[in-house]
């Protein structure tokens, strides 16, 4: 007889998550009830995550979520909508945790939308709603239940495509397995949506480069760039999920490894620099784990484009290849950068004086441009003489 | 100022013989008009003889086609549960012109009794038929038939037919028959609008209407509450002009010129009779035949510029009442809100006069683009010549926006103008005159009722958007309750969701809600 219990094939790290999870969330909503029966109006306080309640934190180089709470009273017309979505979410991942599942954030958009049909009682004529119409409602109140509870979703196996990616001279456990990271061939470790379930077993490496573009880290990885140089390569193939940054985090605070990161010269790539370095305004309750305040911006700069007198730095480019390889900054890009400057954390000499170069220039370039004018020079030449140098932006 | 001026010209021809020639002026100008009109009259005539003398009425008024052939050719019966006629006044009360109990000052339906006998004329005119009157006073113990018929030359009656029936069973009242040229086709809408808006005016009447299709209308009696009847009164001196005052001086049987004034008027004591009779230079002890066709025009001139008369009462007018109105709206029209106003009497030009509204809105009224009006005057409804009247000016002039309406909107107003005499505007009798104290009357009436619409419709609107509120959290209720019971253990749904129902009706002033499936229909 084979045994049917799915428990059995399921890791460790994961069983013990589960238990974690469940009584959090038993926890918020056993004091909901305990409210309603004592006839006092149920109200969720939830802090607010808001670009108003985002307070950047100098000290320690990260954004953290503010002390604003806003209050949720189902007896609220304007509010009772809310409550019932983050009580119906609340309870579908609570169900999932406990038939030991793994839902995605669709799954779980999926398993909550229905229909409520409901007699309007000033006309008599019933009508139709449904709990959620698109999944960036459902999305929306996932953050709340990560904030109302102080857990992050990965932490409540709710998973997500997987997108980052990391290749170099390392081994870790992933599930019960081991991986080793330098035998991958062509392709790469796929980050696991919970990075926090990951055990590192040894590493040879002696620097981390994460790269924007998921091409230019194929190239460099086919090119032998992390054997050559004894670096991990990471991309996070555009904005980074969070298991990528939580990852990148993780090699930071457990292994002391320096970490580059290679972006587009343009306001977008600066975002996901600070994203990586500091955290992101809509998820600031998460930088705390996902932030990585000594992540370094290697490139590509301004200065590195256009050269500085003042520096007494040369361009990278010639005068020919800037013409061919700058794209002309759209209205929306030049809009971007000015709301970047006014951010506390890109409020430093090095920062505005990169910025307000793009802004006089009004010109941004991508990574690839650098390929074009050789692999070989990216690889050989850019990357190491400006990490040799100290050529970076802190 | 028609019927004075009109009875004065009956002298020189018989009255029979100046209707005749006149028809138009009773409204007898058309065959469909003619029918409209002779149901209108037998009905005044059924009411008068009921509510005024507190029985409860009870109409039934048949209409048929006499024969198969002719199309145009119908009869006409009424029959009420009225006071009745006494038998020797039957002849002359439908076959002789001016005959009538009520040739005297009193707010009555009609004036002088014309109607009825100008119906009659109508039809013996028309169809050559005479009248067939069937009645029994209370204490009489006989029934009376009479088949009468009108000598035109003579103004006199002619009694076809007469039948004395022994009355056993106490029934009391007049049937009136006659048979007239008419065009239903061409009446029918107004003949059922003249009915309808009867029964909102007297719903402590029950009519019943048999049309010549065979369709029986019934108009239940919704109240038992009738109006206060109205009381003879002798004229106030500012209502009188020279004509009246001249036949009041030939017909008086007082002595002196003084007592004629202090006897035949009312509001006139002796000091004012001798100050009027001093300014206008004539003497207390005259008589009052005696009086000079100049005499008279001065005394009337003088009681006119008179600044210090007492108003004329109004005690005798015989108003509706807020209650009647408003009992007689919501039967007919089955509105969602009703409301009526009886405004405090008023004066013009010594007639003292009384304006009532009521407002129907909502329910079963039919969305117009305008307000819907019903005129009435002494409790009869007028509905020809609205565009003339003055109640439809003041409707049109005012600014329904104000007071929380949106066209189309279902709102039906009605004006009711009693007085011992209404100013009628033309002979028609169907549209009110311009008289400023009337128009402001009815103006502060309308508006009255239109601020006591405007106090619902906002109370209407609060609690509606309170059920808008309480909908916006109740349809979530079994959602949250199960999402709950779910994660929590130990905890039934079902009592999340009476807790959570039991908080949501605490904070709910205008409604409860007794159980989430009558907002929750279903979950899918």
């Amino acid at each position: 007889m084979r045994e049917v219990s799915t428990v059995s094939y399921m890791s460790a790290v994961d069983i013990k998550a589960r238990k974690k999870a469940l009584k959090k969330i038993e926890r918020a909503f056993s004091k909901l009830v305990k409210d309603i029966l004592s006839g006092k109006t149920p109200t969720l306080v939830i802090r607010k995550r808001t670009l108003a309640n985002t307070v950047f934190d100098a000290e320690r180089g990260l954004l953290r979520i503010g002390n604003a709470t806003l209050k949720r009273s189902f007896l609220n017309a304007g509010e009772a909508k809310k409550f019932m979505q983050t009580v119906l979410i609340a309870s579908i991942i609570h169900e999932a945790l406990k038939n030991d599942e793994y839902p995605t954030i669709r799954d779980l958009y999926y398993r909550g939308k229905h229909t409520i049909r409901f007699r309007d009682l000033a006309t008599g004529r019933v009508r139709e709603e449904n709990t959620w119409d698109e999944q960036k409602e459902s999305d929306s109140v996932i953050r709340d239940l990560e904030v109302l509870i102080d857990m992050l979703r990965e932490e409540m196996l709710i998973l997500s495509k997987e997108k980052g990616k990391v290749v170099g001279d390392m081994r870790i456990k992933s599930g019960d397995d081991i991986i080793d990271l330098s035998k991958m061939g062509h392709g790469a470790y796929s980050i696991e949506p919970t990075p926090d379930f990951i055990e590192f077993k040894d590493v040879n490496a002696e620097f981390v480069l994460v790269i924007e573009k998921d091409a230019v880290f194929q190239q460099l990885h086919r090119a032998g760039f992390w054997k050559k140089y004894k670096a991990l390569l990471i991309t996070s193939a555009g904005q980074p999920d969070r298991a990528t940054r939580r990852f990148v985090r993780r090699l930071s605070d457990e292994l002391g490894l320096p970490i580059y990161i290679l972006t587009d010269a343009d306001p977008y790539g600066w975002y996901i620099y600070s994203v990586f370095k500091v955290g992101s305004i809509t998820l600031s309750y998460e930088s705390e784990r996902l932030a990585t305040p000594s992540a370094r911006f290697l490139g590509v700069s301004m200065i590195d484009i256009f050269g500085s007198d003042k520096l007494k730095k040369k361009p990278y480019l010639t005068e020919a290849e800037r013409k061919n390889y700058i794209i002309k900054a759209t209205d929306t890009d030049i809009k971007r950068a000015k709301e970047l400057k006014s951010y506390e954390w890109f409020r430093t000499k090095r920062w505005l004086e990169e910025i307000n170069i793009f802004l006089k220039k009004k010109a941004k370039l991508e990574i690839e441009a650098l390929t074009s004018k050789g692999l070989r020079f990216l690889m050989d030449t850019y990357i190491p003489e400006k990490i040799e140098t100290g050529d970076w932006i802190a | 100022m028609a019927s004075e001026a009109t009875a004065e010209k009956f002298r020189a021809l018989t009255p029979s013989e100046f209707f005749y020639r006149n028809r138009e002026l009773a409204g007898f100008s058309n065959p469909a008009r003619a029918l409209y009109q002779a149901v209108r009259e037998l009905v005044e005539n059924a009411l008068d003889a009921t509510d005024p003398h507190g029985i409860h009425p009870t109409i039934k008024v048949i209409l048929q086609k006499v024969s198969a052939e002719r199309d145009n050719i119908f009869s006409i019966s009424v029959e009420d549960n009225g006071i009745g006629i006494p038998s020797a006044q039957v002849p002359r009360a439908f076959g002789q012109l001016l005959y009538s109990s009520k040739y005297v000052l009193r707010q009555t339906r009609g004036m002088f009794g014309l109607g009825a006998k100008m119906a009659v004329l109508y039809g013996q005119m028309t169809t050559g038929r005479s009248v067939e009157v069937l009645t029994s006073t209370i204490t009489a113990k006989n029934i009376y038939y009479f088949n009468i018929a009108i000598d035109v030359k003579t103004n006199t009656p002619i009694i076809h037919e007469k039948g004395v029936y022994r009355k056993n069973n106490g029934w009391h009242g007049t049937v009136v028959k006659l048979y007239l040229e008419g065009d239903w086709t061409r009446s029918k809408s107004k003949i059922y609008e003249y009915l309808k808006r009867t029964a909102i005016i007297a719903p402590y009447a029950e009519i019943v209407f048999e049309d010549p299709e065979g369709t029986i209308t019934y108009f239940e009696r919704s109240t038992r509450k009738m109006p206060p009847p109205p009381r003879e009164v002798k004229p106030h001196p500012k209502g009188v002009d020279i004509e009246m005052m001249r036949m009041m001086l030939k017909a008086t049987k007082t002595k002196t010129l003084l007592e004629f004034l202090i006897k035949e008027f009312q509001s006139v004591g002796e000091v004012t009779a001798r100050r009027l009779i001093e300014n206008a230079g004539l003497l207390p002890d005259m008589k009052p035949h005696e009086l000079s066709t100049e005499d008279v025009e001065r005394l009337v001139r003088v009681i006119k510029s008179d600044t210090k008369i007492k108003p004329p009462s109004a005690n005798h007018l015989s108003y509706v009442g807020e209650e009647i109105i408003k009992v007689g709206l919501k039967a007919i029209l089955k509105p969602e809100f009703v409301t009526a106003v009886t405004r405090k009497p008023s004066v013009y030009e010594g007639h003292a006069f009384i304006v009532e509204a009521g407002l129907a809105y909502g329910g079963e009224i039919q969305p117009e683009d305008r307000p819907v009006l019903y005129r009435y005057a002494n409790k009869i409804p007028l509905l020809y010549d609205e565009g003339a009247d003055v109640a439809r000016k003041v409707v049109d002039r005012i600014d329904w926006s104000h007071y929380g309406v949106t066209f189309p909107a279902p709102l039906v107003i009605l004006v009711h103008i009693c007085s011992t005499k209404v100013p009628y505007k033309g002979v028609g009798k169907e549209s009110v005159a311009d008289v400023p104290e009337v128009e402001h009357e009815i103006e502060l009436a309308i508006r009255e009722v239109a601020r006591r619409l405007k106090r619902y419709l906002s109370k209407k609107k609060r609690e509606r958007e309170e059920a808008e509120r309480a909908v916006a959290i109740a349809k979530y209720i079994p959602d949250v309750a199960r999402g709950l019971a779910k994660i929590v253990n130990n905890v039934r749904e079902e009592m999340i969701e009476k807790e959570l129902l039991k908080m949501l009706n605490m904070k709910l002033r205008s409604f409860k809600i007794n159980s989430v499936s009558d907002v929750v229909v279903g979950i899918e």
